[in-house]
Formats: C-alpha cells, sequence, structure tokens
C-alpha cells in the first residue's frame, strides 16, 4: 500500500509498490498520448511550418473532439472569436507544458523512494491532475452526485467492471494528489 | 546563447500579440496602461466536481501569491457559487493567467470586467 507524498527536510517524499508505481506511470503516459495534437479534418498532420513550431502556434486549431481533451485544453472565452485566437497561440505550448510535465513525473518514479523538489512536486501535482480530469471525463464525473457516486470505490478487490476499476483508479489518484497537496502547502509561508 | 533563451517565452500569447513595437516602447506601454484603467478584464475560475480544494487553494497562492485567506476565499467562491474573479487586470496580463491556470488543469476563462 501506498504511503502518499509527505514533506521531510530531504523535500517530498513519497514510497511506492512496483505495482503502484506502474499503474502510475501507465496513466500518465496514457495521458500523454492523449494530448497528442489530432490530425487535421483532411488527414494531414499539423502545421509543420518551421517558423510557426518555433513561436509555438499554428494557422488554425479546432476545438478537441475528446471531450477530456476539451477538458484538459479548455475555451478560454466565451466569445467563440475570442476562444478561437487564443487556442490558436496557446494550443501547442500548452500541450507541450503537460506532456513535459507528465514525461518528468514518470521519470521522477524511478526512484526508491521518490523525493521531489518544490518544483518537481508541482508538475507531478499538476500530472496527477490531469489524469483525474481525464479519468473524471471517461467516468462521467460531472456532477457532485457523480462524485459521491464514484467515490464509493475504494477496493481493486472487488471491481467487477473496468469502470468500477476505472473508478478506483480515479479515488487512488485522488488520495495520492490531496497527501500532495497537503505537502506542497506547508512549504508555503504561513499567512 | 542568453538571447537566443529570451526568445523562447515568445509563446505566451501576451508577448506574440504586441509583437510590433515600430514606435518606442516606453510610450506603447503607456499606452497600455490608459488601456487597462479604461478596461479591465477578469479572469474568472469555474468550479467542477473534479479538482480538488486543496489543489485550487495551492494553485491560487502558488500563482498569484495569494494569502492562504484569500485564496480560500476565492476558492470557496468558486465551489458555492460557481464561479470567482480571481484577478483583474489588462487583456494581456488576463490571457497570461487563463493560459497558465490551464497549465494547472483549472477550468478558467476571461472575460471584460462588468460583462458578466
Amino acid at each position: 500500500m501506498a504511503h502518499g507524498f509527505k514533506r521531510t527536510r530531504k523535500g517530498i517524499v513519497g514510497r511506492f509498490e512496483a505495482p503502484e508505481v506502474r499503474l502510475l506511470q501507465k496513466l500518465f503516459s496514457d495521458v500523454g498520448e492523449t494530448l497528442e495534437p489530432e490530425a487535421r479534418e483532411d488527414g494531414s498532420a499539423r502545421n509543420d511550418d518551421p517558423l510557426e513550431a518555433l513561436l509555438g502556434w499554428d494557422e488554425d486549431v479546432a476545438e478537441p473532439t475528446d471531450p477530456a481533451v476539451r477538458r484538459l485544453l479548455p475555451a478560454a472565452s466565451s466569445d467563440p472569436d475570442q476562444a478561437a485566437e487564443f487556442r490558436r497561440l496557446t494550443d501547442r505550448s500548452l500541450r507541450e507544458r503537460k506532456t513535459a510535465a507528465l514525461r518528468a513525473s514518470s521519470l521522477a518514479l524511478e526512484s526508491e523512494p521518490v523525493v521531489l523538489s518544490v518544483e518537481q512536486a508541482q508538475d507531478f501535482a499538476r500530472s496527477l491532475n490531469d489524469v483525474r480530469l481525464v479519468l473524471a471525463s471517461r467516468l462521467n464525473i460531472d456532477s457532485a452526485e457523480a462524485a459521491e457516486r464514484v467515490a464509493e470505490l475504494t477496493d481493486f478487490g472487488r471491481a467487477e467492471d473496468v469502470e468500477q476499476y476505472m473508478g478506483v483508479v480515479y479515488n487512488f489518484v485522488s488520495w495520492l494528489q490531496e497527501t500532495l497537496m497537503n505537502a506542497l502547502l506547508k512549504t508555503l509561508p504561513s499567512r | 546563447m542568453s538571447t537566443t533563451h529570451r526568445a523562447v517565452p515568445a509563446r505566451i500569447p501576451a508577448v506574440l500579440m504586441s509583437s510590433a513595437p515600430a514606435e518606442s516602447p516606453v510610450l506603447e506601454r503607456e499606452e497600455q496602461a490608459v488601456t487597462a484603467m479604461n478596461v479591465p478584464w477578469n479572469v474568472v475560475v469555474w468550479d467542477d466536481p473534479v479538482n480538488l480544494m486543496s489543489y485550487v487553494v495551492y494553485v491560487f497562492r502558488a500563482h498569484f501569491g495569494y494569502s492562504d485567506a484569500k485564496a480560500r476565499k476565492l476558492m470557496l467562491e468558486v465551489h458555492n457559487r460557481g464561479r470567482s474573479i480571481v484577478f483583474t487586470g489588462t487583456l494581456e496580463e488576463a490571457e497570461t493567467h487563463v493560459s497558465s491556470l490551464h497549465g494547472y488543469g483549472l477550468w478558467a476563462t476571461y472575460e471584460k470586467a462588468g460583462e458578466h
């Protein structure tokens, strides 16, 4: 059983069993794949103009079709033109920022115990949060009631189908993120 | 080398959008200040059933540098009222904050002050 994260003098430390490490790394890599840019409607790859790639923006970026990705990269404005312009300017860099955090978090799990600096812990928290957003989308957690329904699933041994298993995973990741946030909050000045 | 590195943050939309300063940069800053005073923009964070309260408080504190009390007040406002204005400033500032908050996985939008 995992012990969660704790703030120590060495940094933010977490201890995990091998299956837990494998599970988290699989989740991080799955979310990373989910964040790969979608192909355009005509089937061509995304804009690969080197200058535009360098600047981090694209000619036009459609709203993601996958609801989970739409939650990871939400519309920034209720004004459709403004939201589209914002997406054009930020979509690529946001995807890259998120996948970089996911990769770094996966790598951090290779050490036993896992010892994180504040910056690494922030990346880890972002990654756990993105995993939870994707799982929540797959589990249709769109209300407080739906969240409570899923919160009852805490035993891997009793999960009877894929959805229940996913619910147990969601609760494990939520619990882990909560321990990480409590540790991270302690690094801030008390005021 | 350092110049190349400094070019990288051009990914931030606010930098890209003000990328044609043919005139004196100082003058442009004054114009922006006037615009900001006339039309402030709000950054709004919306409630969702997924983000942990502890996480939202941490993001408000770490990203905006808010006190624990202010961060908790804003988080509870999001939770109880469905949305909260967490920042007011220029359009460029609002866009940058929204991008950062999306990086954290928070559901954030920007709007002209008084539009809601």
